[in-house]
């Protein structure tokens, strides 16, 4: 316990204060119903760290226990940001049923080759391990989160403000995680000491964004476009992909034989 | 350094700049629900001018100045062209975009999309681009012929009937799901 510094305690203290505040902000205008996920995450991030403080008041901030309850805890709370992230994901789309089919596997896609990729690039020591999967969770959100926004930019879909303001809050802890657990894995002597407080400053950011972003109660029923006949897209979208083809071949003949495909 | 903090650090930077630009583009957008995704027939508009487009363009007339007239002349003349030509490039672009953006916004309203077809549209509009980029830096260095415009009547002479007909379709739905939503929030805030 003696090891953590005074700031580090403040900010944790702070943290937690802000953990609470939120929950209580998201139970208070009954928000808690229309993101139950980001309630569940929010949740269970208080709990590990009211778990974390008793283990460190027990076993001491170096011991074994202490680290293995900590990172045991993290593997739950990635779960929970996981889900809260797919939330967003699905509230967005899912009143474009033609789309969001087409979008969760996209997302679902990308996820697997994300983690597939970042624990494949990560060095199998076993103390590494734990920090590995939690590097290439955090950078799997990231990726997630970066398609879901290059998917509704490209179909033109509005974001709910509340909605973008809690999907930023996730991206950005997220992207700082993977930055964080990277310096760590390089750097783990010198770096270990501020490790904790870089993550723990970044979570105050996130909490702050996502206070501000569930100030006032969301709409029940997120009341989605009527959609068009089933016939429509099926007649139109080769027809419309044929003009775009024309098109291009037009733009080729004025570019002569000697064009290069991209 | 290793080379995994230079490996993860360029792909959070990467992943940052593309969110940016994704955010960004979202904010300033309108939702396909409204109507406004649907494009107007710029086409038509176009072929109004086809005939004047394609005798600024003609070699023959090229041909027959530079035998005429000065240099300085031929010159701005040759400019004007390239300008001309540049116009119709960016005409040609519009209506690719108009296309696309009638495509986008009929995928959103589908109950049901095709990977194939969606794919097949982000392939085009790469190539579209890339080729549109390499035309223009070739017209801009003079080192590409003045475009043929035989081509273009088919290609932008206005959309279908049956195009017409959804967009419309298109319209009252979205009216009325716009009537739906002002009831809907007016029925939570009456609640509360």
């Amino acid at each position: 316990m003696n090891e953590i510094v005074v700031f580090d305690k403040v900010l944790w203290g702070l943290n937690v204060c802000l953990q609470a505040r939120l929950l209580v902000l998201l139970l208070d205008r009954k928000n808690h119903r229309i993101f139950p996920f980001f309630f569940g995450y929010l949740l269970i991030a208080l709990l590990q760290n009211v778990v974390t403080m008793v283990s460190y008041r027990i076993w001491g901030f170096s011991s074994s226990n202490a680290v293995r309850i900590a990172w045991g805890t993290q593997g739950l709370v990635i779960l929970g940001r996981a889900l809260a992230v797919v939330e967003i994901c699905r509230r967005v789309l899912e009143r474009y049923r033609g789309i969001w089919a087409l979008a969760w596997r996209m997302l679902a896609g990308s996820a697997v080759l994300v983690l597939l990729y970042s624990l494949a690039v990560a060095s199998f020591e076993w103390h590494l391990l734990v920090l590995n999967a939690d590097r290439g969770l955090e950078l799997t959100i990231t990726v997630v989160l970066v398609t879901f926004f290059l998917f509704a930019r490209y179909y033109e879909v509005t974001i709910e403000p509340a909605l973008r303001s809690l999907a930023i809050g996730f991206f950005l802890y997220s992207c700082f995680a993977v930055l964080n657990d990277t310096i760590l894995e390089s750097w783990r002597p010198r770096y270990a000491t501020h490790w904790n407080l870089a993550g723990m400053l970044a979570y105050l950011a996130s909490l702050l964004l996502w206070n501000w972003a569930v100030r006032e109660r969301q709409p029940a029923i997120a009341v989605g476009p009527v959609l068009l006949s089933q016939g429509v897209y099926q007649n139109l979208a080769p027809e419309i992909n044929l003009r775009l083809r024309l098109l291009n071949e037009h733009l080729h003949q004025i570019l002569g034989p000697e064009a290069k495909r991209p | 350094m290793s080379l995994l903090f230079y490996l993860f650090s360029g792909l959070i930077a990467l992943l940052l700049i593309l969110f940016v630009w994704s955010v960004r583009s979202t904010r300033r957008r309108v939702p396909p629900s409204t109507g406004a995704g649907v494009p107007d027939d710029d086409g038509r508009r176009h072929m109004t001018y086809l005939s004047q487009i394609r005798q600024a363009l003609a070699e023959t007339d090229y041909e027959f100045l530079s035998k005429r007239a000065s240099k300085e002349i031929v010159r701005r003349v040759r400019r004007e062209r390239r300008s001309v030509a540049l116009d119709y490039l960016v005409a040609l672009r519009r209506d690719f975009q108009s296309l696309l953006r009638m495509a986008r916004v009929i995928a959103a309203m589908s109950p049901q999309v095709a990977a194939v077809h969606e794919l097949e549209r982000l392939r085009l509009t790469a190539k579209f681009r890339w080729q549109y980029e390499v035309i223009r830096w070739k017209l801009l260095a003079g080192l590409v012929p003045m475009p043929q415009l035989d081509g273009l009547s088919n290609l932008v002479s206005g959309l279908s009937v049956r195009m017409e007909k959804a967009m419309k379709e298109l319209g009252e739905r979205a009216a009325v799901a716009a009537d739906l939503a002002s009831s809907v929030n007016r029925g939570s805030l009456d609640v509360t």
